[in-house]
């Protein structure tokens, strides 16, 4: 451990400093072959940087796990900033610095967030670098990629409220960058600024919720505002205003609603963004600030004060993850199809997260270890499934773009950027029969949505039934009545799941190739293939990490990992998901638990089969273990083909097209209200106040020419006045006299 | 014949530059063995190096242009900027020497009240007590260092503008005035170096200024001369509220009074340890009001802000840069050297009074810069908009906050010259502030852009830069004073991203594969900024990340100030009351 933490800082370091480095060398050598070939225009330096601090993380992590338990904070620089306040007629000193905090949560975002930024930057050698639209522009692209990480890793490591919130806002800038990093595009602008000010708008309320926990504690470093003592001195609702501050900058970041609004029109940044910025690391900034409340929520002293606060945030997890899904129902692009998804399963995060902090709040210490558990376990899963996905569906956007090309390309067309506009890359219904063609591709989908929808044994399934559980068993506790609506809605978006997922990968994967461009995709670009790959190994080996005690162990500070135990951990989770507990409530829950399993692994998919499943194309195969899925689909849909035009072309349906109309109420506040009275502003200062200082001018120059004309330059005139006046003078005296 | 006259010229030209460089070489070798010493042991570097050399040299440099034949105008330009430019640098390195050391020991953190580092007093006009007593504490000292770093820096970004042989001495005199204010310790010096420091700029206006310049100098030296006639009243009545003091009488000081700030200090601190108002709370709250309002026209704060947007749309870059850089810093200075530290129970009870300004200030300025169209407006108001910020720092009344808001002057002293920058190479390359005239000029002028969003997310407060220390501090200390009325700046955040955003989108991005350029280029290809540009924008943003990064190296000065302010007065005032 101690080599290791020599060269912790150097984890974020290194990109923030490769990062200007990118950026100049791009400028000067831009054009040049060797910059484009052999250094991907920055593309090297940025998959060696990362892997770099990925090998100093995983160093870090291993000396971690095999030495510590509990948390250790390193590298402490005292005084960024000291300075004094007033106390009882006192000056108190107080300052803020800088280190480092390591816990079991920490770590285990730290290996998420750099393996994930690792292999993102290999998909990105073969995504962005052979993509002639982004030639001559890739170090800018590369630079911001780098910025991101070294923000992400910052906050990871940050141990202070402070420094998360200083990396929390570079990641903020570095998405506004690479959303708008086809910035001469309108809508890539419109959505950078939108996704900005959306969250900035959670960001202000996360900076008055740090505010006012500054002034309860005196300091926002985890060691103090952790500590039991300093929390049983605290005001119990001033601190549940400040985590409610908070937990609405959360909401910011994370796309939950009502700040949701922002991550569709996301993607509109490059597929790579989609899959690091949106899915894998800084949506999940706002689930690691929520997870860093939960010592607030378990403290002794705050006992049953915020118990209101978590059923919220259970709420708010539960209403995006069903509308996020009922959204996701209709959506023809891949992309936009996955983003709702992101939404719907960090939602679950927030729905398991509530439940945690519920029971932490109520004192059921052990379940509430159980729910945290669940929860950051199914952020594992779900950062490297999404990931996955999202560089599976670049993949195919990719290959489609090419196919679009070489046909384009024959019939005489010109080949242009400005054509493909016509053709929508991304369009499923311009996909279709993919399954032969990308078989990598399609076996990474396959599996990431398998860990998505929940389906048994495969990834995110242990997590997702930890959270599933966790909501039931705190609505069947008593007091956490309201905790039924919540876990209502994790169940039947289970579902919905389900299906919508299926639906994304037989609408592409399935059936015929719908257009001709389909018909001539390839899987054939490098780079792509090798993190599809490693996360599809990932994701299977889900299993595993649930054997090795993963849950209790994120939880836990003070748990350990049993690695050798790894077949008797399985066995115990398979009991434990698959049999009823004898615990209290245990058959309701193992109800539950099996309800989840069968709408989500057989009535949802089994719907999408009925509606988009098909046989391949003649001539065409694919690999094994996608050829009995497609030939399952094809079955179901002959035997149970039912016709969905009534529910598609719906005022429902309508709806959710229009992402139920928040969107469009936002941008008219904007429009309707905002814009008006700023030009109100604009026109009072103008006129009222500057029309004031304008009057004061006109006034005295008025006055002055009035004045003037008393000086006629007349001889008789003057004579008369001093007549006048010395006539007065007299009057005057006389008068005093 | 007109190889004779190149001839000649030349001459002229080397015998300028390398006679005043051999003076000056002399000068700065001979100057610490000649240079007066202080009871602490220190040389007078202030006087002649800081304040009397740029004034001087400036008025030498443009003496000796004017007398040049005019054909050579753009001859003798060159070797004038590149003399005012190394005189500049000179100052930085003093300046700089003095921060690191090197060239006095001294430690800038230490806090005290009403004590000072470089303290000289030489008498002036005896008779009425004026001396020329300078000193520098840690509130003044980043204030000079932040004037003789963008000195050079403005030297350096408008190096290419044909501007004749008068603008770069104009900037090195506009300096030597503006460190002039900065260091008095006597009211009289104060003011006239106040009032100094206008006529430059009124000149910077009227001579190299766009259409509306005569209107707009005129308004900008008009305003705020009257807000400063209003200070001179406040000032004299000061003086004369002053108890005469035999001691001075026999000393030869015909009125037994002094303008000695220091004095006054003394006698403030005094008053506060016996609970008594000093001078009594009525005169000390009309004293107050006086120099408030020649602050607040300076600073500008809503509703005598009118005068800046003017200002800024009329004056060329270098202008702008000083204007937005430094001179608005002015005010807020003064509030510190005058207000807090000379009348603290007035400002007790105008604690509600500032709050509003400030807030209204901030506010409705982020408003208004919704609204506008035309690029150097936004950012001046956007500057209305920060002074905000300092009106709230002092009014929390929280020596957190005092620190804050002289970092806030610091910061917007550096983000804001790069603001203008930006604005006035747009206007010098495109022809145009509108903000809605064009499209993508990211793909045209890459540099011009970059520092554009550099710039903009710095002025909206992102952290790792200058701007979110000032901003942070001062809403620390917000909220202990003022608890939820922080929604207020907190909507102004938001606001403010919006404005900015909203300008880049305008301006940087869309535009299609080749953008749209405006008409007032008529057709030419568009430009991207040249090299003196690009450094120095380059050089202000490398100080923005700097100071963002490392804050402590001014911020540890400028607590140190707080807590002496506190400990010496403000505590007393704030426990026992007037």
């Amino acid at each position: 451990m101690s080599g290791a933490i020599d060269y912790a800082l150097w984890i974020p370091v290194l990109p923030i400093v490769a990062f200007p480095i990118i950026l100049f060398l791009g400028n000067v050598f831009k054009g040049t072959d060797a910059w484009r070939g052999r250094w991907k225009e920055g593309g090297t330096i940025a998959t060696v940087v990362m892997g770099t601090s990925l090998g100093l993380s995983i160093w870090l992590i291993i000396g971690y796990i095999g030495q510590v338990t509990g948390h250790e904070s390193v590298g402490q620089v005292g005084n960024w900033l000291s300075f004094h306040m007033v106390e009882n007629g006192n000056l108190v000193s107080y300052s803020f610095g800088f280190g480092m905090y390591l816990d079991h949560v920490s770590v285990m975002l730290l290996f998420v967030a750099s393996f994930l930024c690792f292999l993102i930057a290999i998909f990105s050698l073969g995504y962005m670098n052979s993509d002639p639209v982004n030639l001559d522009r890739n170090h800018r692209f590369y630079a911001e990629f780098l910025l991101f990480c070294a923000g992400m890793l910052g906050m990871v490591l940050a141990d202070n409220f402070l420094w998360l919130f200083i990396f929390w806002e570079i990641m903020g800038l570095c998405s506004y960058l690479l959303i708008g990093f086809y910035y001469e595009r309108p809508s890539a602008s419109y959505a950078a600024k939108k996704a900005f000010l959306t969250t900035r708008v959670g960001d202000v309320f996360l900076l008055i919720g740090l505010l006012i926990l500054w002034n309860l504690f005196g300091s926002l470093d985890f060691s103090v505002v952790w500590a039991e003592d300093n929390i049983a001195a605290v005001d119990a609702g001033t601190l549940k205003i400040a985590l409610f501050m908070m937990f609405v900058g959360a909401v910011g970041k994370s796309a939950q609603f009502p700040l949701h609004v922002w991550l569709p029109d996301a993607m509109e940044g490059p597929t790579p963004v989609s899959a690091l910025i949106h899915a894998a690391t800084m949506v999940n900034a706002g689930l690691y600030l929520v997870a860093r409340m939960y010592p607030f929520f378990a403290s002794p002293a705050m006992s049953g004060e915020f118990t209101d606060l978590a059923i919220l945030i259970a709420w708010i997890g539960g209403i995006t993850a069903f509308m996020a899904a009922l959204i996701a129902f209709v959506q023809k692009d891949i992309k936009k199809v996955l983003a709702y998804s992101t939404m719907s399963q960090l939602a679950y995060i927030f729905t398991g997260l509530g439940a945690a902090l519920w029971f932490a709040n109520t004192g059921h210490e052990e379940i509430a270890l159980l729910a945290f558990g669940a929860s950051m376990f199914h952020l594992f899963n779900h950062a490297m499934a999404k990931g996955m996905l999202f560089m599976a569906s670049g993949s195919v956007i990719h290959e489609m773009h090419h196919a679009h090309h070489e046909v384009a390309h024959h019939d005489g067309e010109h080949e242009g950027h400005g054509d493909n506009d016509h053709f929508d890359a991304q369009d499923m219904s311009n996909m279709g029969g993919l399954a032969s063609k990308m078989p990598i591709t399609a076996t990474a989908m396959a599996v990431g949505s398998a860990s998505i929808i929940g389906i048994p044994l495969i990834g995110g399934f242990w997590s997702k039934e930890g959270i599933v559980g966790a909501a039931w068993k705190a609505c069947l506790t008593p007091g956490g009545a309201w905790m039924l609506g919540p876990a209502l809605l994790v169940l039947i978006t289970a579902g919905m799941t389900g299906f919508y997922m299926s639906r994304m990968w037989f609408m592409t994967f399935a059936g015929k190739p719908k257009t001709p461009v389909a018909n001539g995709v390839v899987e054939q670009t490098p780079f792509i293939p090798i993190p599809l790959v490693t996360l599809t190994v990932m994701t299977l080996g889900g299993i595993v990490f649930a054997g090795f005690e993963f849950v209790h162990w994120v939880a836990d500070g003070h748990a350990e990992m049993h690695f050798s135990h790894v077949l008797s951990g399985i066995g115990a989770e398979m009991s434990h998901a698959f049999l009823p507990s004898g615990e209290e409530n245990g058959g309701l829950i193992y109800l539950v638990t099996m309800l989840t399993i069968v709408i989500s692994t057989i009535v949802g998919p089994g719907t999408a089969m009925a509606l988009y499943g098909g046989r391949l194309q003649k001539g065409e195969k694919a690999k094994p273990w996608l050829a009995w899925l497609v030939s399952l689909s094809a079955r179901v849909r002959k035997n149970n083909h039912f016709d969905n035009s009534t529910w598609a072309n719906s005022g429902l349906a309508e709806s959710l097209h229009q992402r139920l109309h928040f969107d469009a109420w936002y941008d008219s506040a904007m429009l309707k209200i905002v814009v008006p009275f700023a030009n109100a502003c604009a026109w009072f200062d103008q006129h009222i106040i500057d029309g004031a200082i304008k009057g004061i001018e006109y006034g005295s120059q008025e006055g002055s020419s009035v004045i003037r004309r008393l000086t006629t330059g007349s001889g008789r005139d003057y004579i008369m006045m001093a007549a006048l006046g010395t006539l007065a003078i007299f009057l005057l005296i006389w008068g005093v006299a | 014949m007109a190889d004779n006259t190149n001839m000649t010229m030349r001459d002229r030209e080397f015998a300028l530059v390398a006679g005043l460089l051999a003076i000056s070489a002399v000068l700065m070798y001979v100057f610490p063995s000649i240079a007066v010493e202080n009871s602490a042991g220190q040389i007078d570097w202030i006087t002649l190096p800081l304040v009397a050399f740029p004034i001087i040299a400036g008025a030498v440099l443009m003496a000796f242009a004017s007398m040049q034949p005019y054909r050579l105008k753009d001859r003798i330009g060159q070797p004038i900027k590149l003399i005012s430019v190394v005189f500049a640098l000179m100052m930085l390195g003093i300046s700089s020497g003095l921060l690191f050391g090197w060239l006095e020991s001294i430690d800038w953190d230490i806090s005290r009240y009403n004590r000072y580092e470089l303290e000289f007093e030489y008498s002036w006009m005896q008779t009425i007590g004026v001396s020329w007593h300078v000193g520098l504490d840690g509130l003044s000292f980043s204030m000079v260092w932040l004037t003789t770093v963008l000195i050079p820096i403005v030297m350096i970004t408008t190096w290419e503008e044909k501007m004749g042989w008068y603008h770069h001495p104009l900037i090195l005199m506009m300096g030597g005035a503006l460190i002039g204010v900065f260091v008095a310790l006597d009211f009289f010096m104060f003011y006239v170096f106040w009032e100094l420091t206008l006529i430059p700029m009124f000149f910077l206006i009227l001579k190299w200024g766009g259409e509306d310049r005569r209107y707009a100098a005129q308004k900008f030296f008009i305003y705020t001369f009257t807000g400063s006639v209003v200070m001179l009243l406040g000032i004299v009545t000061l003086y004369f509220l002053q108890p005469s003091s035999q001691a001075l009488i026999d000393q030869g000081v015909l009125t037994g009074r002094t303008f000695d700030m220091t004095q006054m200090a003394i006698g403030a601190q005094e008053s506060a340890n016996a609970d008594i108002a000093w001078l009594g709370i009525n005169m000390q709250k009309a004293l107050f009001l006086m120099f408030l309002l020649g602050f607040l026209v300076k600073l500008p704060a809503v509703p005598f802000h009118t005068w800046l947007p003017d200002a800024h749309v009329q004056a060329p870059t270098a202008g702008s840069m000083l204007l937005a850089g430094v001179m608005l810093k002015m005010g807020g200075y003064g509030l510190f050297r005058v207000c807090t530290t000379l009348f603290p129970e007035a400002l007790l009870e105008y604690q509600w009074l500032l709050l509003t300004i400030g807030m209204v200030s901030l506010v409705y300025g982020s408003f208004v810069c919704l609204g506008q169209t035309n690029l150097k407006r936004l950012v001046a108001f956007s500057s209305v908009s920060h002074m905000g910020i300092i009106l709230l720092g002092i009014a929390t009344m929280e020596p957190l906050g005092f620190a804050g808001a002289i970092f806030m002057m610091f910061a917007h002293g550096i983000i804001s010259p790069l603001l203008f920058a930006v604005a006035g190479a747009f206007k010098h390359h495109y022809h145009t502030l509108e903000i809605g005239s064009m499209r993508g000029m990211a793909k045209h002028s890459p540099w011009l852009a970059t520092f554009m969003m550099f710039g903009w997310m710095a002025s909206l407060g992102l952290p790792l830069l200058a701007g979110f220390v000032a901003e942070i501090t001062v809403l620390i200390a917000f909220w202990k004073a003022f608890g939820w009325w922080v929604i207020l700046p907190g909507v102004t955040l938001i606001v403010t991203a919006a404005y900015y955003l909203w300008s880049m989108q305008k301006t940087i991005f869309e535009g299609g594969d080749d953008g749209e350029m405006p008409e007032s280029l008529g057709g030419a290809p568009a430009p991207d900024i040249s090299l003196w540009e690009v450094s120095g924008m380059m050089l202000l943003a490398m100080l923005t990340v700097l100071f963002g990064v490392l804050p402590w190296i001014f911020f540890d000065m400028m607590t140190g100030y707080a807590y002496g302010l506190f400990d010496g007065i403000l505590l007393n005032v704030i426990g026992g009351g007037a």
